[in-house]
């Protein structure tokens, strides 16, 4: 990153540029391998089936050819020479070089191994992958890691900043190792989960996935049910009303308790604890308390006032006011912490300074401490508007989406029609939809947020 | 506080600095019962009365008999106190055929919580210290994309967790639901460590190193025994929310292993039958005992936990 600071340190820019350059698509090479091999892995292949052999060709070529780029860059510097004696990354060079042999190993006698994992049961079935096409192709990478590394660490110059190789692939590669988990499930679960439904909402899917791809068909079709016409329009009532009123609450709750209460401990205690409590248990209690004929209605009316009428939960065109009861409860109290938390941050000064120059209270927090607390505005709402869009557990415990499908939501939605319905690509689509929703809130944010600081950050970063 | 606010020692407000700069010191005395005060903390009492509401009516009508239930209203306190909804909720409530009661929904959370808390929690602190002081080139990538899985709606990804689940044979199991629960506990246990980690002394890390200490090595001596109270952050946090959950454990469990959430959930939502809004509240009020103990124990521990995880998200 900071390359050009720290050769300048050490006084000596040894590197020629073309070194630099021969690395990169060295690495280049080997990432887009391994990336388009795991892709292809996850179904990226179907879209190579319809060409026929060809086609066959690609899915197993194509990685294979991204890997030869990367031996090609390696192979003008071969000329060199190879030290093995002295070789700074000698260790590095050992442990691949195991790696691969182990991998060529269960790749030729693969078929005397297998019976031999068969105690591990179905996990076996991974370690089996390896003696077909896939450990080949993970020796042959494996491989071209160790000469490059051998290569590199023939130089012998320590005094070197290490080169762009030697840093992806050797240099802190405990620290690696113990990001593993991180990698994989950042790569596989979070974006080769997200881009895998996505990419299958464009298929008929049924009970099983399957790759027939219709186009647009399934949004077009989600588009015209009623039932995710009627989840998308509670969850906008939902989503407005509850961010609104979580918002406003919660701020005035925490100027309240900003004001040197007394047993301000006791009031954020009881404001908070509905948090810890499940959405289950949420929608279970309210849905007891809003019963219309022993809850608030009921009690209202045994006490002489007949026509009294409160039951959101039986009732289709308020059923949704009722969850949002439910959801403010247990929900406005971690808003409330946070906005505590902000207006703690606040400089005890600006409110001497208000005070001195005879600005009203309200006035005050209006017009100065509000818009002095907008990062702390701007985290809330992104909080509130990716837990809305989740908006689950509490609909199924306090109604079921009933009255009728009145109180539908999209999350709903897309879990009845993937394992209720057996509409795999509907539920797809649908989730689809909502990825679409949260990112356009999502991706000004993060711009907004991290824009800015990423380029200090790389300034002092080492 | 500044200094004339510490001068006036406590309950010194703005309206104390003309004072302090001449004439009398001390806090300015206050009516107890201005306007101010009472609209204060009356509102304060009515709010607070709101929230405390429906705990109450759980308690209240878990006490009661169904008799008394069809008869008096729901806030009244009960005039028979019967601990038999109770037992009937842990041992006798049915969901479909089967009758056990929530108890088996309790075991079995029992049984996905304390694996999956401890998973979690290690693989998201190692992460954390890597990302913090082993920071490697392309780190900042994977980073960023677990922040926004953070974000990301799950429904996304539950059908491609069922796939991978499927191939490792752990699809239906309580350790299938570990892995989920590890997985999705990542983003915002990392980024608590990871902040964390970052906050502790750079020179720490770099005398380890001097001296020859490896990763592992520094994590262990070093970090472990100096975050701890970022390790009791994490542990309620997971806590909490893996008891919580709803979602993954309908999705990735079968009958035999639901959490409590989604058993009590059948019990009380059941079709069949008279509804004993006693027992279900009993059941509902067993089923949040937890999170409420690991509240009401942890206390500011609590809040900073949410305050770290969701501040800085």
């Amino acid at each position: 990153m900071a390359d050009t600071v720290e050769t300048g340190m050490i006084g000596v820019d040894a590197r020629p540029a073309r070194r630099q350059q021969w690395e990169k698509w060295l690495i280049r090479g080997i990432v887009a391998a391994v990336l388009l091999r795991l892709a292809m892995l996850m179904g990226l292949s179907a879209f190579f089936e319809d060409l026929g052999s060809v086609g066959d060709w690609l899915v197993e070529g194509l990685p294979w050819l991204c890997l030869a780029v990367g031996a090609a860059a390696l192979l003008p510097n071969l000329s060199s020479g190879i030290r093995l004696q002295g070789n700074r990354l000698a260790n590095h060079v050992v442990g691949w070089g195991i790696g691969t042999a182990l991998l060529l190993i269960m790749y030729f006698f693969g078929p005397q191994i297998q019976p031999a994992l068969s105690f591990m049961g179905r996990s076996a079935r991974v370690l089996v992958e390896f003696t077909g096409n896939q450990g080949l192709f993970l020796a042959a990478m494996t491989a071209l890691v160790a000469l490059s590394l051998a290569v590199i660490g023939s130089e012998g110059q320590l005094l070197h900043r290490p080169g762009l190789f030697e840093r992806v692939w050797a240099k802190n590669l405990t620290a690696k190792i113990a990001a593993v988990p991180m990698m994989l499930v950042a790569l596989g679960v979070f974006t080769g989960g997200t881009i895998w439904t996505v990419v299958y909402s464009f298929t008929d899917s049924r009970l099983l996935p399957r790759e027939k791809w219709v186009g647009l068909a399934q949004y077009e079709r989600l588009w015209g049910e009623d039932r995710w016409l009627i989840s998308i329009e509670n969850l906008l009532i939902y989503g407005v009303c509850s961010l609104v009123f979580s918002i406003v609450i919660g701020f005035m709750l925490a100027a309240m308790l900003d004001q040197k209460v007394r047993f301000e401990n006791t009031f954020r205690t009881i404001f908070l604890y509905p948090f810890a409590l499940s959405f289950i248990v949420t929608g279970l209690v309210w849905q007891w308390v809003l019963n219309p004929d022993f809850g608030i209605q009921g009690v209202i009316r045994s006490l002489g006032w007949e026509s009294f009428t409160f039951d959101p939960l039986y009732n289709q065109d308020i059923v949704i006011y009722g969850i949002l009861i439910a959801g403010l409860w247990q929900g406005t109290g971690l808003i409330m912490c946070l906005m505590l938390a902000g207006l703690r941050g606040i400089d005890e000064e600006i409110w001497k300074a208000a005070r001195i120059d005879g600005i009203p209270m309200w006035k005050t927090y209006l017009f100065i401490v509000i818009p002095m607390m907008r990062p702390v505005f701007i985290t809330t709402l992104v909080l509130i508007a990716s837990g809305i869009v989740r908006v689950y557990d509490l609909v199924v415990a306090q109604t079921s989406g009933g009255p009728g499908i009145a109180s539908e939501v999209p999350a709903k939605y897309v879990y009845d029609k993937m394992f209720l319905g057996q509409n795999l690509a509907q539920g797809f689509s649908a989730s689809t939809m909502m990825l679409l929703s949260v990112l356009i809130v999502l991706i000004p944010w993060a711009y907004l947020e991290f824009g800015g600081k990423e380029r200090t950050r790389r300034a002092s970063d080492v | 506080m500044s200094n004339v606010g510490t001068l006036n020692m406590a309950g010194a407000s703005a309206d104390a600095v003309s004072d302090a700069l001449s004439g009398p010191r001390g806090p300015r005395p206050r009516p107890r019962f201005s306007r101010r005060n009472i609209f204060l903390y009356g509102t304060l009492i009515v709010v607070a009365l709101y929230y405390l509401l429906p705990l109450y009516v759980m308690i209240v009508t878990s006490l009661k008999g169904m008799p008394e239930i069809r008869l008096g209203n729901i806030f009244s306190p009960p005039v028979e106190i019967t601990f038999q909804p109770w037992v009937k909720a842990w041992a006798e409530a049915c969901t479909g055929l089967n009758c056990e009661g929530l108890s088996r929904g309790f075991w079995n959370s029992v049984q996905i919580l304390i694996p999956s808390v401890v998973l979690s929690i290690a693989i998201a602190s190692v992460n954390g210290y890597a990302l913090a002081n082993w920071r490697f080139k392309g780190a900042d990538i994977f980073f960023t994309i677990l922040i926004f899985g953070a974000f990301i709606p799950y429904q996304v990804m539950l059908y491609p967790l069922v796939i991978i689940l499927r191939e490792m044979g752990l699809y239906g199991t309580l350790w299938g639901l570990v892995l989920v629960h590890s997985v999705f506990g990542m983003p915002i246990l990392t980024l608590l460590f990871r902040n964390y980690f970052t906050s502790l002394p750079e020179e720490l890390f770099k005398a380890a190193r001097v001296d020859g200490a490896g990763f592992w090595g520094i994590y262990l001596k070093i970090m472990l025994p100096m975050s701890l109270p970022i390790f009791v952050v994490a542990i309620i946090i997971q806590v909490t929310g893996i008891w919580n959950d709803f979602l993954f454990g309908v999705v990735y469990t079968k009958p035999d292993t639901y959490p409590m959430t989604v058993q009590l959930n059948n019990i009380v939502n059941s079709v069949q039958g008279v509804k004993e809004y006693n027992v279900n509240m009993a059941a509902t009020l067993l089923t949040g005992l937890v999170p409420l103990f690991v509240y009401f124990v942890s206390g500011k521990l609590f809040v900073r936990g949410i305050a770290a995880g969701a501040v800085k998200g």
